[in-house]
């Protein structure tokens, strides 16, 4: 009986941080539309805050401006319809119509690792906005 | 309890070792693991989200597939191979499944044979066969672990290179998936001919992996 609930209170300690992927794949999804809207108001800010540190380093390093000024240079895709969204562990690819962004799990969230992105089938994806 | 720990000192020693090794290996595969999240400009993750991911679990039960792939085929084709001179073989003239009286079933069961020994029909075919059948069931599920969670391994691995995931039987007829698979294979089959062919000529007094020290090479199926 008690090794039994240990093992039931272990059970529930190893999954209690775990989202299901649908969740994490929604919550991916939304912080790359989030992105790609922010963009087209014209919110640099707001879309700046949804980077991944190494991304918007690179961005302001290659443009020589501050992010919120650089990214609306960066003539990214108007947001479009989440077509697909795949997880796995860290890392999250959303397939948005005219879009494919890539994501990674921060202690904030989802942050945007590419974004812009093009296929060139076997090979890495082609992005107009990544990280080093 | 000194006597059960005596008379179970194998099982209990060799239980303790693996699970000792197992959380080192939990905590080398948790920090290589974060040297390349760091490589990636991404932040270091807990051992508890390390030992519940795909790369952990791909690690692990690739290497238990070939440990339970070695004894099933060792339980199961030592019924018939041979090597003469070996302690791992039986003798030269006892190679198949030997006779009733010789396996001590059915009407030549002793009073402490195991129940299913003397019952007959399908529960005492199954239970011949229990150990090689349950090595193969757990190397096959312990296979079919590896390439569940070797996808979703290799899936993260591809993202984080920008580039598309793949599907479980895309997965399979991947070099990913058979080159982590014939790497544990060959390491398993050459300890099983080293044991097989060393034992031969080579001796270690008391163990029963080994002939009496004094044994010819030439005699077969024997144990220190």
């Amino acid at each position: 009986m008690k090794i039994r609930a240990v093992t039931i209170a272990a059970g529930v300690v190893l999954l209690a941080g775990c989202s299901s992927v649908p969740d994490r794949a929604e919550a991916a999804s939304g912080v790359a539309l989030g992105m790609l809207t922010a963009v087209a108001a014209g919110n640099g800010e707001s879309a700046c805050a949804t980077l991944a540190p190494e991304t918007l380093h690179e961005l302001e390093e290659s443009a020589e401006q501050p992010c919120a000024e650089a990214i609306l240079d960066e003539d990214l895709p108007q947001p479009g319809q989440v077509i697909g969204a795949d997880v796995y562990g860290q890392w999250a690819q959303v397939r948005l119509a005219g879009d494919v962004v890539f994501l990674a799990v921060f202690p904030e969230g989802w942050r945007v690792v590419a974004a812009g992105c093009r296929s060139r089938g076997e090979q890495p994806y082609d992005c107009r906005l990544e990280g080093s | 309890m000194k006597k059960y720990l005596r008379e179970n000192s194998l099982g209990l020693v060799f239980g303790l070792l693996f699970l000792i090794v197992l959380v080192f290996q939990a905590l080398a595969g948790h920090a290589d693991f974060n040297e390349r999240q760091v490589t990636e400009g991404l932040p270091a993750v807990s051992l508890a989200r390390y030992v519940t991911s795909a790369s952990f679990a791909t690690d692990v039960a690739e290497n238990w597939q070939s440990e339970y792939l070695q004894f099933f085929l060792y339980t199961f084709l030592t019924v018939w191979l041979l090597q003469k001179g070996s302690p791992e073989s039986k003798s030269l003239d006892e190679a198949g499944l030997e006779s009733d009286e010789e396996q001590k079933v059915g009407r030549y069961a002793e009073e402490d044979s195991p129940k299913w020994a003397k019952v007959g029909g399908v529960r005492q075919k199954i239970f011949s066969m229990s150990l090689g059948l349950v090595m193969g069931v757990i190397f096959l599920g312990s296979w079919a672990a590896q390439s569940i969670a070797g996808v979703a391994a290799f899936n993260e691995e591809q993202l984080s290179q920008l580039q598309d995931p793949v599907t479980w039987s895309e997965y399979v007829i991947m070099p990913d998936f058979w080159n982590r698979t014939l790497q544990n294979w060959q390491s398993e089959l050459l300890a099983v001919a080293s044991i097989a062919i060393l034992a031969i000529y080579l001796r270690q007094r008391g163990s029963p992996q080994s002939k009496p020290v004094g044994a010819p090479h030439s005699a077969t199926g024997v144990e220190g």
